[in-house]
């Protein structure tokens, strides 16, 4: 098990946004989050990528507890992140933030530029190396914000919504560039609301709903959930609502 | 780029031999201090982003104790320099270590703070001058006291250590401190998410940044011989190395020395046109800058003049194509 | 007898104290943004009382509601002329963009007013009260109730008016905020308005028994960022509550240590909070 997520749980005053949520992650898997807005997905994700700290539970990544681990340390042990809405340094160049996280594993500026360059060509971005990172559009910082993370080294990727607002064809792209990245050995765990790109990529679904987990399986399997067309559809039948929890 | 480079590294150094007058000699002199203090500023409020409104806290301890160890112990004002420098990092972590882990408003209100803290005790206490203020050697007694008449070996004296402080701010910038400070000042909770660990490179920034603040302060009291709570601690001295350091430029390397260049004759221009500090006239000017700049240029000029190159050349570019076409 | 005086007078010096804090704690807590001019505000408020008593003959129910109004509409001017477009930039613009204002108004005062001290006339607010025992100034009765009062008043439209909830819910979440309905700017900018009433009124109120000189902005600002942070990031009864603290504090240190003490006590005490607990007494920690 490469990451274990047991019975986290994060409120804010008296609003439990999470409520013991369990995922465990093997090295290589593909897993998706879904869920409905607001149904405590991104809360997930943020206590995993250590941004939060949970209010119990526990997470471990590769048998060392990281439950209270600032992000920076999360970073350094092999736990990467993007963010939904995309955080690069804008007045940059993509060469530079790509470096930032280069400088991760390489401590000397001409091997961290080296291999920042290698990530670049890896992801597409080497016709703008030099460009400030306010230049490229939403679809080019997310890419950016990949290809930053990846000079970092990760073993687990936390991808946040990395393909909302792109174009079918750069869905596609997107798509063939996490392929790539999963044939590299990395395990990722995307948190993402378009379903076919869920039902592509990940081997292995989570959905979360008003800060439950309440099914998980294969895609095709979770997608035909009752519980789960209740989750995003709305209420059809009176219904148990723990009938389905794991 | 590298020849023009050249040559105005060349009329720095030639400048007090042509122009070889005390009082311009003195300008000089003041132009390269006051680059000191604001390219010292200028790592940590710069590159870092670290935005410190007290840093006269660090200039003060720096005027201070060479003056102190003069007056009490009779040695050379240089002795008081190291002790400065280590009283410059205590305060500096007393201020940085509680307030990087917060939001950035808090450290700047700590600077602001703990440099008005230590004016006030400072003007009330007898053993270091009170309000009225230590005095250096009047005249030379060894060459170590580095008194001197003619404000040049001033001028070539900080003409040095800037150009050490520069070489250093360079050689930071582009290594991994450098990069890692950058990214700070672009965004925490990203830089967080890549492995910097952020409050630990701010206080890097800020050890560097009070050390040399301190330094320049030290090099003021040598060349002034004269030291006060006001000068040496005064928000007028923290509001010079910001105006200066913001107007050239922040977080470039050149940047402060360029504000330096501009501000300080025209300092002295306002002042003997508005006669004297006192109307407050200068920082009328002072204030109405830092605002326009802080709305309308906060990259300073460089960044005004990196943007009009590119409009520029971008212009050419169409010119030709529509020349081609 | 004379400790409980002394601390009498902290306490109402400490209301007003927390009157023109809760203007900035709310404006921090909405925007993330420190006023570095606040202290300006203030003593442009005391300017405006005088002004107002030397050329109007006016009384303290004519310039204290001026010196409100005045600062009210100033508040909102400089937010839509500085502070809304600095804070979508970076950091060194919004700190300088504050920081520069309260530069460029302290020696606009210094030029228009020069730097003699002015008071205002003995007669105003006259005589002594006896509380028993506890002798206290009129003005300064007078300024720590209505300061009181104020604040409280303050509190009450943040929490049971209309106006008052969407400020809050402003600060809570802008997006939501947004999707609601409500304007985020228009509310900042009526933040800063409040802010600024907040200020003049304390301003007008000072200045009925102290000193009025342009140099007074400085430390008024730092005893208003004590005030803040002893009382949390965004917290209006926190400010209340803190602001009577620091005011007992600063007279206690000046009575049992000497004047000299009073800032530096009260600086001290800042550097203090920040080490210990930097979320104050009410707040939320400042993200």
């Amino acid at each position: 098990m490469l990451l274990s997520a047991r019975q986290v749980s994060r409120s804010f005053g008296s609003f439990v946004a999470l409520a013991n949520a369990s995922l465990d992650v093997g090295e290589g898997e593909i897993v998706g989050l879904i869920g409905p807005n607001g149904a405590g997905k991104s809360t997930f994700f943020n206590c995993v990528a250590g941004d939060i700290p949970p209010t119990t539970g526990r997470i471990v990544f590769s048998d060392i507890d990281v439950t209270r681990a600032s992000a920076a340390t999360h970073a350094r042990l092999g736990i990467g992140r993007t963010f939904q809405v995309p955080a690069t340094f804008e007045e940059m160049s993509i060469l530079d933030n790509v470096m930032v996280g280069a400088f991760l594993r390489h401590h000397h500026r001409g091997e961290a530029r080296a291999a920042a360059r290698e990530i670049i060509e890896f992801t597409g971005l080497k016709a703008l190396a030099e460009s400030p990172a306010k230049s490229l559009g939403t679809p080019g910082r997310k890419r950016l914000e990949i290809a930053r993370v990846l000079a970092t080294e990760p073993r687990l990727l936390l991808l946040d919504e990395a393909l909302a607002g792109l174009t079918p064809t750069e869905i596609q792209e997107a798509i063939a560039l996490v392929r790539r990245i999963h044939a590299k050995g990395v395990t990722i765990v995307i948190v993402e609301h378009i379903m076919e790109v869920i039902l592509t990529l990940a081997e292995r679904v989570l959905v979360f709903n008003q800060g439950l987990t309440i099914a998980s399986g294969k895609p095709r399997d979770v997608v035909n959930d009752p519980a789960v067309i209740e989750a995003y559809l709305g209420r059809r039948h009176a219904r148990d609502p723990g009938a389905h929890a794991p | 780029m590298i020849f023009i480079g050249i040559l105005v590294a060349g009329l720095f150094v030639l400048y007090p031999w042509v122009i070889a007058d005390d009082f311009y000699g003195r300008m000089g002199a003041d132009v390269l201090l006051a680059a000191i203090g604001a390219s010292a500023w200028n790592i940590l409020g710069g590159y870092a982003g670290q935005i410190s409104v007290g840093h006269a806290v660090f200039f003060g301890v720096g005027a201070y104790l060479p003056l102190l160890a003069f007056t009490h112990l009779g040695l050379p004002p240089v002795a008081g320099v190291p002790l400065a420098v280590v009283i410059s990092l205590g305060v500096a972590i007393v201020i940085g270590l509680p307030t990087f882990r917060l939001h950035g408003h808090y450290f700047s209100m700590a600077t602001i703070a703990v440099a008005e803290l230590i004016r006030i005790a400072i003007s009330n206490w007898d053993y270091v001058g009170a309000a009225t203020g230590l005095m250096g050697p009047a005249v030379s007694r060894t060459w170590l006291d580095l008194s001197f008449r003619s404000p040049i070996p001033y001028y070539y004296l900080f003409l040095v250590v800037l150009a050490c402080l520069l070489l250093l701010t360079w050689h930071l910038q582009r290594s991994r401190m450098g990069y890692y400070w950058r990214a700070i000042r672009a965004g925490e909770r990203p830089a967080r998410s890549l492995g910097v660990p952020v409050a630990r490179y701010k206080l890097y920034a800020l050890l560097l940044s009070a050390a040399f603040t301190s330094l320049a302060g030290s090099l003021y009291s040598l060349m002034v011989g004269f030291i006060d709570p006001e000068s040496g601690f005064g928000i007028l001295r923290s509001v010079e190395m910001i105006i200066i350091a913001a107007l050239g430029g922040a977080g470039t390397l050149f940047g402060p020395l360029l504000g330096a260049v501009i501000l300080i004759p025209l300092q002295t221009t306002t002042n003997s046109l508005f006669g004297g500090g006192g109307s407050g006239l200068t920082y009328i000017l002072y204030g109405g800058i830092i605002v326009i700049l802080a709305r309308f240029e906060p990259g300073g000029l460089l960044d005004l003049a990196r943007r009009i190159a590119q409009w520029w050349s971008r212009r050419r570019e169409g010119v030709a194509v529509r020349h081609a076409a | 007898m004379t400790i409980i005086q002394v601390i009498v007078g902290g306490l109402l010096l400490g209301a007003v104290y927390a009157l023109f804090s809760s203007g900035l704690t709310l404006i921090w807590g909405m925007m993330n943004v420190i006023n570095f001019a606040h202290g300006e505000f203030v003593m442009i408020g005391m300017y405006v009382a005088f002004l107002i008593v030397t050329y109007l003959n006016g009384g303290p129910l004519a310039f204290g509601p001026a010196a409100a109004a005045f600062l009210f509409l100033f508040g909102i001017f400089v937010y839509y002329s500085l502070i809304r477009h600095v804070m979508r930039g970076p950091m060194l613009a919004q700190i300088l963009s504050t920081f520069g204002l309260a530069l460029l108004l302290r020696y606009l005062a210094f030029w228009i007013f020069t730097a003699n001290f002015k008071t205002l006339p003995q007669d105003l607010l006259p005589g002594v009260i006896n509380v028993g025992g506890i002798l206290i100034g009129v003005p300064q009765f007078v300024a720590g109730i209505v300061a009181i009062v104020l604040t409280m008043g303050l509190h009450l439209l943040l929490t049971r008016t209309a106006v008052g909830s969407q400020l809050l819910a402003v600060a809570e979440d802008r997006q939501a905020a947004m999707l609601m309905g409500i304007r985020p700017d228009r509310m900042q900018a009526i933040a800063w308005g409040l802010s600024g009433a907040g200020a003049g009124i304390a301003g007008a109120l000072i200045a009925t028994f102290y000193y009025i000189s342009p140099t007074v902005g400085e430390s008024l600002a730092l005893t208003a960022f004590v005030v803040v942070a002893l009382g949390g990031f965004g917290s209006v009864p926190g400010a209340l509550a803190a602001g009577l603290v620091v005011g007992v504090i600063q007279s206690l240190s000046a009575y049992l240590l000497g004047p000299v003490y009073k800032d530096i006590i009260v600086y001290g005490l800042f550097v203090a909070i920040l080490w210990v607990r930097p979320e104050g007494l009410f707040g939320k920690a400042g993200a």
